[in-house]
């Protein structure tokens, strides 16, 4: 083969890796420049924001980039908020995802902002408030209209709401239901397996808190979290414990009946009872969640990205938004045409608001890492 | 590949070696550079810088690796990783070394259709194959069925170690039979048949002539499978419970979810220089044996 590299090929190889070597270089280096079109301080109008609405063709020229988890929730997103959006103000929307913090972080320290509008947890966005997101100008949006209680930072609206729930398995247990978090914990009176959440590298807030609930301690003394004691009622049926990932798997785990209890979010037992699971929610005591929206530091064009927040906010987009997902809205006057299903397993209904333990998300944004490393130790333990 | 080209060329001293003229050896370097620069530039760069964040990200020194060699939780699964690389391997070399043979002794057709066999899943997606094992191996799946039908009821075969060894064997099942079989395919058979006629038995004409000439294909698909399952994130996040965690899962939990990129890097760095460590260990054994074996084939003919 080496006879091959007579004088003229060795310079064509030579010319190839320094072509290479350069691409590599521009690729390094080329990012930075690749903002929106025109400049970051566009015209939105005059006058106080109105959730829903934008000034007609206001951001011509501008390009943001959506971030989601991905799924028929991002889909909806992009449908019931962001392509009309784009339509009404002129600005181009791309879309990107599944939203990973480390890109997050990875793209604000090196002062190279991709993302323009992000969809992450509620507790994430209170915990990098004014590090890696940045506070919203309430002039730009109106969050007038968001159910009391879902604001939580000065960084973030939500995106919606859902919830986390315990369903049960109504042909092994129909005629004695589970009606608390002790019963859940109980695999004496309730025999069988439960499935929880155990994510790699993330804990959503409600396990710990049910686990003190069952174990008698009162709603108001939750918090601050005792660890040890959430840990150790764990512990007591981890034999009965199967642990899932993601949501698609906690579904799965109920369309298969693998479980005859789980914990899980609202908007993935939903899918599974519409698609014939016969589980049914036991509400007393369920934990209100909430993904939320966030503009990060560095974003090319703020204004713009807030803008497009203000707009999604509105309450003829979370209507359809609820829709096409199955989430609640976060507009006070949405109007979402449901089904009777569907419309059971919203989580800003008076009824709704009245059986749930309320999370406290401030303790959460400032425990959130010890409580993710006491868990993971726990799994592992 | 490196890997198996030094295991290879250990035992075929005429293959490769001797020394090339310097224009030739201009020659060669300009044929590799391009795929030089490729390495250093999304390979070397990120490695070094990790390795600076290491022992700079929060505060200089040596707190991440200190504070991950501390941890018994962290340790525990590192070992956990280890073993379990070492169970994938062990599974492999089980299956994987008969078919090698069977290939080998096959007639034409037939080996086109076991390699056939062998590259297909090989080809088909990862992430496929494994929602394919969640499937099959679930409790009330085909499997736990079948097995509960000759009395073998409440087996764990998902959501456990055995899942993360199943799914694990079988994607890398090809990276062990294709090396075997390329060794295996240049042992000269006649050597056997020789033996034979020296009046060794069948087992004996295996283990003293058939294996070690086998070894060096033994050794690199056995180091190809195992460095290989010590980085698997996919598999066992998918088939295994959260409470079997390896080491990659832990490496996403402080990257991800804590943003804690210095302990992950620490996490990186052990478990690299561990592969090293056990790569020189298995490559200067081999070597040896192979020695041993060259010397004893000249002693043979001399």
């Amino acid at each position: 083969m080496h006879r091959l590299t007579n004088g003229r090929g060795r310079g064509a190889l030579i010319t190839g890796g320094a072509v290479a070597a350069a691409l590599l270089l521009a690729a390094c280096g080329g990012g930075s420049n690749s903002g929106s079109g025109n400049g970051s301080d566009p015209d939105l109008g005059s006058g106080p924001a109105k959730a829903g609405t934008v000034k007609a063709d206001a951001l011509k020229g501008t390009t943001l980039s959506f971030v989601s988890y991905g799924g028929i929730y991002q889909d909806g997103q992009m449908k019931a908020a962001m392509e009309p959006f784009g339509k009404e103000s002129g600005a181009k929307i791309l879309q990107d995802g599944p939203t990973d913090n480390s890109k997050i972080k990875a793209q604000v320290s090196a002062g190279n902002v991709t993302w323009d509008v992000i969809d992450t947890t509620n507790i994430f966005a209170g915990m990098q408030c004014g590090k890696l997101f940045m506070e919203l100008d309430t002039s730009i949006v109106d969050t007038s209209k968001i159910p009391a209680g879902l604001v939580t930072d000065k960084c973030s609206v939500p995106a919606m709401s859902y919830g986390l729930v315990i369903v049960y398995n109504t042909e092994k247990y129909g005629a004695n239901p589970p009606t608390s978090w002790a019963d859940f914990f109980d695999t004496a009176k309730f025999p069988g397996k439960r499935g929880i959440q155990g994510a790699t590298g993330d804990v959503d807030q409600g396990v710990l808190e049910g686990a003190l609930l069952a174990d008698g301690v009162a709603p108001d003394k939750v918090y601050p979290i005792d660890t040890n004691r959430a840990l150790k009622k764990l512990s007591s049926i981890k034999k009965d414990l199967v642990f899932w990932t993601t949501g698609a798997q906690a579904q799965q785990y109920l369309e298969s009946k693998q479980v005859d209890m789980e914990l899980l979010w609202t908007g993935r037992a939903y899918s599974a009872v519409k698609n014939g699971a016969p589980y049914k929610p036991m509400w007393n005591q369920w934990m209100p969640l909430a993904d939320h929206l966030v503009v990060p530091k560095g974003a090319k064009n703020p204004k713009a990205a807030m803008a497009a927040i203000n707009y999604y906010l509105g309450a003829e987009q979370q209507a359809k938004l609820t829709e096409l997902t199955s989430y609640s809205p976060i507009n006070t006057d949405a109007k979402p045409n449901q089904d009777d299903l569907a419309r059971s397993y919203l989580t800003t209904t008076s009824e709704r608001q009245k059986d749930m333990f309320k999370v406290d998300n401030k303790w959460w944004s400032e425990n959130h890492d010890a409580m993710v490393t006491a868990f993971t130790n726990w799994l592992n333990g | 590949m490196a890997v198996i080209d030094a295991l290879t060329q250990s035992t075929r001293p005429g293959v490769g070696a001797g020394r090339a003229a310097p224009s030739e050896r201009w020659g060669r370097l300009a044929l590799l550079a391009p795929s030089i620069i490729l390495l250093i530039g999304v390979f070397v760069v990120p490695l070094a810088i990790m390795l600076v964040r290491t022992f700079t990200d929060p505060h200089p020194g040596l707190e991440n690796l200190t504070w991950y060699l501390g941890d018994a939780t962290q340790r525990r699964v590192l070992v956990r990783t280890f073993t379990t690389a070492a169970k994938v391997t062990a599974v492999c070399l089980l299956l994987g070394y008969p078919y090698a043979y069977a290939m080998v002794a096959a007639g034409p057709k037939l080996r086109a259709v076991l390699t056939l066999l062998v590259l297909v899943p090989f080809w088909t997606s990862l992430m496929v194959r494994t929602f394919a094992w969640v499937i099959l191996l679930q409790d009330n799946g085909p499997i736990q069925r079948a097995l509960a039908g000759i009395g073998l009821d409440n087996l764990h075969l998902i959501r456990s170690n055995v899942g993360v060894i199943i799914g694990m064997s079988q994607i890398l099942l090809p990276f062990l039979v294709m090396p075997l079989y390329a060794v295996m395919s240049t042992i000269d058979r006649r050597l056997v048949l020789a033996s034979s006629s020296l009046g060794a038995r069948p087992i004996t004409s295996f283990f003293r002539v058939w294996l070690p000439l086998s070894l060096p294909g033994i050794g690199a698909g056995s180091l190809m499978v195992f460095i290989s399952s010590l980085g698997f994130y996919v598999t066992p996040a998918l088939l295994g419970s959260p409470s079997d965690a390896l080491v990659s899962q832990q490496i996403y939990t402080q990257v991800s979810g804590l943003l804690q990129w210095g302990r992950a890097g620490a996490m990186g760095l052990v478990l690299l220089v561990a592969t090293f460590a056990i790569l020189a260990v298995l490559m200067l054994s081999i070597r040896r044996a192979a020695r041993r074996q060259t010397r004893q084939a000249e002693d043979a003919t001399s």
